[in-house]
């Protein structure tokens, strides 16, 4: 049983409720009807009672009175049978208590015999003659009131010391020659009158009285309020004219208790009135039950209806029950149920096929939903390593030029999602030759990281040959423009830094300008640009030259930080990027141009999301002199005599430099091997060549530069010789010197190029525990 | 500074050689030239001693003279031995392997001491072959 909470029993107790509360509003309106109408019927019975009660006594009063007026008429002539025909008259009528005979007196000294008969308690008539018992009856109110009584009169009710008890009589005037000589007195006894009230008819509870015009009491149903006075209210109510019962307020007579309604009667010939109390509660109490008795009835026809109702919609709801059950069961993500058997294609019937439908729908979506996550996370779980796979395209983002503190960089990228299309990259292209670029993918996202990462490596293989900016740029178009049918391109800023003495090689492919800040003021470097590369095939590049001086810092950048939007809609701009780092304090390490540059877009853009990626480069160039490392610097012929000259000009510098004799002698070996090289293999004719030796120490390191202008030779690319451990084992000697070569020199560089043969030799002193780089 | 070379025969089959100062491409046509005339005049079984004590310094092109020296010893059924090769020196043999680790020697007595092993040695191989 789940109580309230189930529809069924809700519906059956509202039903429930529902009725019971019409059938009580029709209930009390029937009851008011009934109420009047049944009020009417007992009006009507009350004055029918009242009247025929009347009517009764006044039977039996008639009958006291006949004899009477008879007695009267007889007395007329007979004067002195008088008490001969008292005795009979009372022998034939039992309702009679006494009769007299009562004359005017001629003489009241003498007056005539009124003769007076008896009924004694026991049945026997006793005698006595009035005129001699000194009441002098003639001087006596009845009596003189009685003479008036011509046609007879019931006079008012006394007491009699002789019988001790109320009685009343009726008097009729004797008339002779139309004067009254006496009067006939009947006595009745109040109890005789009693008893003719006594088996009248009356309704249950009700009380019935007769009173005389002075408002006592002749008869009651109460023998002790016999002779007493009605109350005043009880007389006014009698008193009323018509047939309408009258209503009695509560008190107005000890016998009946509460409100009570009053039905008389008047006792024709009399003067009395009878009357019929009947209590309001007497009267009410019968339709009461009666209307309780209907009220219970329809009760328990409510209380059926209810149960049936709970039955049927119990029976009619259960699948609903059920259905509830699954629902729950779908909440908690299983499918797998039965669902109650469709019995006809009711509501419920709709709702089962609609949830079995739900059910499949749902399982499918779920599994739609399941497959979709994974693909969804195994995407990310790609972009993530995607993203680490492009961080580690870049190089690290400070770099600090480890031999000689010329020139630091620091860059930062930050892609708008988890991979971009921004790009910056950096590396030695020989010892001396430095060559960055920072490049923007039109387009973000995957394709544009994939892009990014064809460019970063085409642009790292091809610069060692390119050399030269606008060269690489040209020949990154040209790879990067076949198959190219997404037609996406990517802006360039390309610079080639001679470490030796600060000058920047710029070549741009439609990138924004970079920015030269010197002594703390920023302005733009215009440089020629030619289209971004991937567009056009033909495209060509031009190169602009700018020396850098000690303190210069040159900032590269990416779209990302111009068109960085704030809130408002405004773009960050080049004004606000120029101001950012010509702010108090002058940033003055390439990470403060970074991180306040970075800082200020963020601040500004702050409640934007970044649309994209962005880039910061700076570079710093610090220049350090050359003076301190022992620099030297040489020209020579392609001849054994000036190579050997300058191999002791070489090892005297060394030598002043402090470098260590080992080293200097391992410099001279290679140093030699490679230009006596140069002198028999270079030249057609030997003495035509030239040599360039650029050397270089500095704190324990070596750094020798050749260039010579004779046929290409990688001496990295050179065959090992043969080590058989014996060189006599050789047929030719060769190879020996360029194995040596690479054997002494801690780092060797080679490339060639339309000026000849550029070779960079590094030797670190054994005592130096510096990496290379 | 330039090579310096002299010339020492203990015996007549054995020719020891004081290397002094470089050896490099602009010396070792000199020391070819010294040395070719006394490896012609060397009977078969000589042994070249090169005495590197004073060397300071060798190229590719000495190595090559050295190598030169070793084939002519060879095709005589001798040796060319090396005595107290300095560090530098000793590095560029090291590199390149130029001559087993056997027949490089610090100092004289070590060498003497080896030299009169073969010589028993073929004294032996006399006795037996008798």
């Amino acid at each position: 049983m789940r109580g309230l909470r189930s529809i069924a029993s809700r519906l059956a107790l509202w039903s429930l409720l529902g009725s019971a509360l019409v059938l009580t509003a029709i209930g009390m309106l029937l009851l008011g009807h009934l109420r009047q109408t049944w009020l009417r019927s007992a009006h009507r019975e009350g004055g029918t009672l009242a009247l025929a009660a009347a009517h009764g006594i006044e039977a039996h009063l008639a009958r006291a009175a006949e004899v009477t007026r008879l007695l009267a008429r007889l007395a007329r002539t007979r004067s002195e049978l008088t008490e001969q025909l008292a005795s009979d008259a009372l022998n034939a009528n039992p309702d009679l208590a006494g009769i007299l005979f009562a004359w005017t007196p001629d003489d009241p000294a003498h007056p005539p015999a009124a003769p007076f008969v008896d009924r004694r308690p026991n049945g026997s008539l006793s005698r006595r003659d009035l005129s001699h018992d000194g009441t002098r009856y003639w001087e006596q109110p009845w009596f003189r009131t009685g003479l008036d009584c011509t046609d007879g009169c019931w006079q008012k009710p006394f007491f009699s010391q002789s019988r001790q008890e109320r009685l009343i009589n009726y008097s009729v005037a004797i008339r002779l020659a139309g004067r009254s000589i006496g009067i006939v007195n009947a006595d009745v006894t109040l109890a005789w009158l009693q008893s003719v009230l006594g088996p009248l008819k009356r309704p249950d509870g009700a009380l019935m009285f007769v009173v005389d015009q002075e408002g006592r009491f002749l008869a009651h149903d109460g023998i002790a309020r016999l002779g007493l006075a009605a109350t005043p209210e009880l007389r006014q109510a009698l008193a009323m004219t018509g047939d309408a019962p009258g209503e009695l307020p509560a008190g107005v007579d000890p016998g009946v208790a509460g409100r009570a309604w009053l039905y008389r009667a008047p006792v024709a010939g009399t003067g009395w009135t009878l009357g019929l109390l009947v209590p309001q509660a007497q009267l009410e109490s019968s339709l009461r039950h009666l209307f309780i008795r209907e009220l219970s009835l329809g009760l328990l026809a409510m209380l059926g209806i209810a149960v049936i109702i709970l039955v049927v919609t119990r029976r009619t709801l259960s699948p609903l029950a059920t259905l509830t059950g699954r629902a729950e069961h779908v909440a908690r993500g299983e499918l797998d149920f039965t669902l109650p058997r469709v019995r006809r294609r009711d509501e419920i019937g709709r709702l089962t096929h609609a949830f079995d439908r739900m059910r499949r729908q749902l399982a499918h979506h779920l599994e739609q939903l399941t497959r979709a996550t994974r693909e969804q996370e195994r995407l990310r779980s790609e972009l993530e390593i995607a993203h680490q796979i492009q961080v580690a395209l870049l190089p690290s983002e400070h770099y600090l030029d480890a031999r000689c503190a010329m020139f630091e960089l620091h860059a930062t990228l930050r892609p708008a999602r988890a991979v971009g299309g921004d790009l910056y990259s950096y590396f030695m292209l020989d010892q001396r030759h430095f060559c960055l670029m920072v490049g923007d993918v039109s387009d973000k996202g995957i394709p544009a990281a994939l892009f990014m990462a064809r460019a970063i490596t085409l642009a790292k293989a091809l610069a060692p040959r390119a050399r030269h900016p606008a060269l690489l740029l040209d020949q990154l178009n040209r790879e990067l423009c076949q198959g190219n049918e997404s037609c996406m391109f990517i802006t360039l800023l390309c610079g080639v830094l001679d470490t030796s003495d600060g000058r920047l090689v710029l070549a741009s492919a439609g990138h924004e300008p970079p920015i030269l800040y010197q002594r703390g003021i920023g302005r733009l470097i215009e440089v020629t640009t030619g289209p971004a590369i991937g567009l056009d095939e033909d495209a060509g590049y031009v190169e602009q030259e700018l020396a850098m001086e000690a303190g210069d810092t040159l900032l590269m950048y990416t779209d990302g930080i111009t068109e960085a939007g704030a809130p408002d809609g405004s773009m960050f701009g080049i004004e606000r990027t120029l101001a950012s780092l010509e702010r108090m304090p002058l940033p003055t390490t390439p990470r403060d141009f970074t991180a306040r540059l970075m800082a200020d877009v963020d601040a500004f853009a702050e409640g934007c999301d970044q649309t994209d990626d962005i880039t910061i480069l700076a570079l710093s160039w610090h220049h350090r002199s050359r003076e301190n490392a022992g620099m030297l610097d040489l020209t020579l012929k392609t001849t054994l005599e000036d190579v050997f000259a300058a191999l002791e000009r070489c090892e005297s510098a060394l030598d002043e430099a402090g470098v260590a004799a080992g080293t200097r002698e391992d410099v001279r070996l290679v140093l030699e091997e490679l230009m006596v090289n140069m002198v028999h293999h270079g030249h057609g004719n030997p003495s035509d060549g030239s040599i360039r030796l650029h050397l270089r120490a500095d704190e324990g390191i070596v750094l020798a530069e050749l260039h010579d202008d004779g046929m290409a030779f990688d001496p990295l690319q050179a065959a090992s010789p043969t080590l058989s451990g014996d060189v006599a084992d050789a047929e030719e000697v060769g190879g020996l010197g360029i194995h040596l070569v690479r054997a002494m020199a801690s780092e060797l560089a080679y490339h060639h190029d339309r000026d000849g043969n550029h070779l960079q030799l590094r030797f670190i002193q054994p005592d130096q525990t510096e990496s290379p780089t | 500074m330039t090579l310096d070379v002299r010339t020492e025969r203990p015996s007549p089959d054995r020719l020891v050689l004081h290397l002094q100062g470089r050896l490099d491409a602009n010396t070792y046509l000199e020391f070819d030239g010294a040395a070719r005339p006394l490896l012609a005049e060397l009977p078969t079984g000589a042994t070249v001693v090169l005495d590197m004590a004073g060397l300071e310094y060798i190229s590719s092109a000495g190595l090559r003279s050295v190598a030169r020296i070793r084939k002519t010893t060879r095709a005589l059924d001798g040796h060319t031995l090396l005595l107290d090769p300095q560090p530098q020196v000793r590095k560029v043999f090291d590199i390149v392997k130029a001559v087993p680790v056997s027949e490089v020697f610090t100092s004289t007595s070590e060498l003497d001491a080896y030299l009169d092993r073969i010589q028993k040695k073929i004294i032996d191989d006399t006795d037996g072959g008798n």
